[in-house]
């Protein structure tokens, strides 16, 4: 097993030799077994789907090879590299504000075509060999996204480098928004205030 | 050598106070809530509440730890974050007192005394704390010399979602635990809006989706059932999320919704399946309370923070992660 994750168990599996990553969402005792069905099986299919749709738009992420719905699991490339939140602690400021840059076009192509990733931290952003980005992890994907979904995924990413990368946290925030601007333009200054606004929602009354 | 501190604990509808000694030992710990009507805490009506009970908290705190005013080595208050007449009254009580006994003051904050007092009950060292409440839905962790918020709810709390549900079918306030009573002769499911985003999660789509339950006359005792099912496997979830996010081993649930059997069933599994400890804090020292302030404020000011009464206005909005934890070692 390469790691247990909140919903899945990733394993790297060779198969047709090649090396592969094999997603299981396994089955959770403790959650209700209706609403532990309907999580399994609807996120292995978005996940699936999303990962093949945003790949179209030039996200670059991991092939899909198979998908075994009742099995709740799904057979991708296995992208050899490391973690972006691994990768913040062992890179010099230059190497982590081009790769935010990278990080906040990549978020900024799928808002444009109205997409929303669900969970953008630097676990689920893979950094290959040729210091190329992936993105994974697309079970909380979204299409139709409105403007309160884009800025609940900015909000996410916010807090992500505020809660992991306190210490980096503000040139990280400020590449990936110059990232994300340059795709989305004018349509970014909504989705960013709205970002704020929800930051500020929950909070204590 | 051994200090006493007694803390004040007055941020929205329960004022508290508690006596606490720098060996970490409770020496009492009294309260009380106003209970609040119809539409939420009317915010000037709960400070009036403190200044009215207050001083008689104090004093039978003072009486059940066995001490007197001049055994009081130190003064704890809750300084944020919370409603603003609310913390000023708790404010003004906590100077005066300290001014009278020439002790010095501490400025606790709310939510990392939540963490303390529990981290003091179960001897967790860095947990990820699960704190829910009426007024906190929160999934809490130390990072960079800090309690950093990993998730939070985007829009109501699951006490007050609870609460609110519970009102509309009837129930009395706080209507946590009718519900989880009434859940426990549910037999069907139904589904309702299980709504994550990551590490944060939102109760307003269900809460809107259990009352139409109601309407169209399906058994109050399934849809607290569902409700149940529903909002503890999202919080469930993003608590997870956070565990396999910090790689941490020790999950800590405390808040009044922490004396949910069932949510703590979950969180058992999800601690199991992720190799953690578990522990939910018990009752008395879950819900809002002055013993854990004193206990925060012996912590601060074991690490040298002291709040001079010029500077010790109240902050409302005091995020967790706005505090250095001086006392924890930063990694
Ligand atoms: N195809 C892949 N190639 C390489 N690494 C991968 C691949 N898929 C996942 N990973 C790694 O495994 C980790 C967990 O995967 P993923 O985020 O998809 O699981 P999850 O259970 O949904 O996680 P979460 O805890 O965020 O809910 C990722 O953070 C990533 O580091
Ligand atoms: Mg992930």
């Amino acid at each position: 097993m390469l790691t247990l994750g909140a919903e899945s168990a990733i394993y790297i599996v060779e198969y047709w030799g090649m090396t592969l990553a094999l997603k299981w969402r396994h089955s959770k005792p403790y959650v209700h077994n209706k609403i532990d069905k309907l999580l399994r099986t609807s996120r292995t299919s978005r996940e699936c789907k999303m990962l093949t749709f945003v790949r179209a738009l030039g996200v670059p992420t991991p092939a899909v090879h198979s998908i075994d719905i009742s099995n709740h699991s799904i057979l991708m490339d296995f992208i050899e590299g490391q973690q972006f939140k691994q990768l913040v602690n062992t890179s010099s400021k230059k190497r982590i504000t081009t790769l935010c840059h990278e990080f906040g076009k990549l978020l900024g192509i799928m808002h444009m075509s109205d997409i929303v990733h669900g969970d953008p931290t630097t676990s689920n952003a893979v950094v290959d060999m040729q210091s190329k980005m992936w993105l994974v992890d697309f079970g909380l994907a979204e299409k139709n996204a409105t403007i309160e979904m884009k800025g609940v995924d900015m909000h996410l990413l916010r807090r992500a480098y505020e809660t992991t990368h306190w210490a980096l946290q503000e040139i990280m925030l400020e590449s990936t928004m110059e990232g994300y601007v340059e795709i989305s333009g004018d349509d970014a200054e909504a989705v960013l205030s709205r970002a704020d606004e929800i930051r500020e929602r929950g909070r204590y009354h | 050598m051994s200090l006493l501190c007694l803390g004040l604990e007055g941020t929205a509808h329960s004022f508290g106070a508690g006596v606490v000694s720098s060996e970490g030992k409770v020496l009492s710990n009294i309260w009380h809530m106003l209970s609040p009507v119809e539409g939420g805490i009317h915010p000037r009506e709960a400070s009036r509440h403190h200044s009215d009970v207050g001083p008689g908290i104090i004093k039978r705190s003072l009486k059940d730890a066995g001490v007197s005013h001049s055994d009081i080595q130190l003064v704890a208050f809750s300084r944020g974050p919370g409603l603003g007449p609310c913390l000023r009254t708790t404010a003004t009580m906590a100077r005066t007192l300290a001014q009278k006994l020439t002790v010095p003051l501490v400025g606790v904050n709310h939510c990392v005394a939540h963490i303390e007092i529990g981290c003091l009950e179960s001897g967790f060292e860095d947990p990820v704390t699960i704190y829910v409440s009426g007024g906190n839905t929160q999934v809490i962790a130390f990072a960079g010399g800090r309690f950093r918020t990993f998730g939070e709810t985007l829009d109501m709390a699951l006490g007050n979602m609870l609460d609110v549900f519970g009102r509309t079918i009837g129930m009395s306030f706080p209507a946590g635990p009718s519900i989880e009573h009434a859940a426990a002769d549910g037999v069907e499911y139904y589904q309702l809006p299980y709504s994550v985003k990551g590490m944060d999660l939102s109760y307003s789509g269900m809460l809107t989706a259990a009352k139409k339950l109601h309407l169209e006359g399906v058994p109050v005792a399934d849809i607290c059932f569902s409700i149940q099912e529903t909002a503890f496997g999202m919080l469930a979830e993003v608590a997870e999320r956070a565990v396999a996010h910090t790689k941490k081993n020790e999950i800590l649930l405390t808040g009044g919704v922490a004396c949910n059997n069932r949510l703590t069933e979950i969180l058992e599994g999800v601690a199991e399946r992720h190799g953690a400890s578990f522990h939910r804090v018990s009752p008395p020292l879950a819900g809002d309370q002055g013993a854990m302030i004193a206990w925060t404020g012996i912590l601060q000011h074991q690490a040298g923070d002291e709040l001079p009464i010029s500077d010790s206005h109240v902050m409302p909005k005091w995020r967790t992660d706005e505090q250095d934890i001086l006392w924890r070692s930063r990694f």
